[in-house]
């Protein structure tokens, strides 16, 4: 899966460079996910900017994500396409995310805290 | 307008993204951005669901599509040889509403999603299994487009 990181402070900034985050990509998300948490990153922020399309599988990624960094880690989603906004309303998976429409707008809100 | 198209895909998650842009391709004629989404995203979970629990993502097993258009709706169906989906995993999804208390992490879904997004993302959906294959039924109704 191609993922470009680049660190802005305390943040991680994961960009997803996929057009899908599904079944045949979860579980190297997760991947991707377990290790930088595992190395020590618990603020990130994922640009879906590209991804046009995210299934249950993908979702639960993100879940699993989002539940990795913990309570008190960061795990924001920038740039949701509108077809993905609307799996995330249908699932109320918006209530959950921290949800903002670009990383420079997601960085200034989470620099400070 | 009317017709059909079927396609068939090897038990392979990494081929299901051929099934979901052909499928698109279609819906794309016939209705909106939003009906077409919801459709793709109806037709994966289905296609994902027989390839990993139905054939426990061992490769080299037939998943069969097939699109009906009539004016007013699209109907897929889904056809497969795996053993059948348990009815209690039919009657836990047909249940699901996603309440969970978005507070609390514990409870927020990771799996067990992709039947009740079927659900959700289609007017209609209907499953039997029979000794020659199962059926996954779904209907999505449309609007007709002007000059239609």
């Amino acid at each position: 899966m191609n993922i470009a990181d680049q660190r802005k402070g305390s943040l991680l900034v994961a960009v997803v460079n996929e057009k899908r985050i599904d079944a045949a990509r979860s579980t190297a998300f997760k991947s991707y996910v377990d290790d930088k948490v595992g190395k020590g990153d618990r603020r990130i922020i994922v640009d879906l900017t590209l991804v046009q399309f995210v299934d249950s599988s993908g979702l639960g990624a993100l879940v699993f994500g989002l539940k990795r960094v913990g309570s008190d880690g960061l795990f924001a989603l920038v740039g949701l396409s509108p077809s993905v906004m609307r799996l995330f309303s249908m699932t109320r998976m918006d209530r959950v995310f921290r949800l903002y429409p670009t990383v420079e707008e997601a960085v200034a809100v989470n620099s400070a805290s | 307008m009317g017709g059909s198209i079927k396609l068939s895909v090897d038990s392979d998650l990494d081929l299901v993204v051929l099934v979901a842009n052909a499928v698109r391709g279609v819906c794309l004629e016939l209705a909106s951005e939003e009906t077409v989404d919801a459709i793709e995203r109806a037709v994966v979970e289905a296609v994902n669901n027989v390839i990993k629990h139905g054939y426990g993502n061992d490769h080299g097993h037939n998943v069969d599509i097939s699109l009906q258009v009539a004016s007013d709706r699209i109907v897929v169906d889904i056809d497969d040889q795996a053993p059948p989906m348990p009815r209690s995993q039919l009657r836990k999804a047909a249940a699901h509403r996603f309440d969970f208390d978005a507070a609390n992490a514990g409870e927020i879904p990771e799996s067990g999603m992709g039947l009740a997004i079927i659900r959700m993302s289609m007017d209609k959906v209907e499953y039997r299994s029979r000794p020659d294959g199962n059926r996954l039924r779904m209907t999505k109704n449309i609007p007709l487009k002007d000059g239609r």
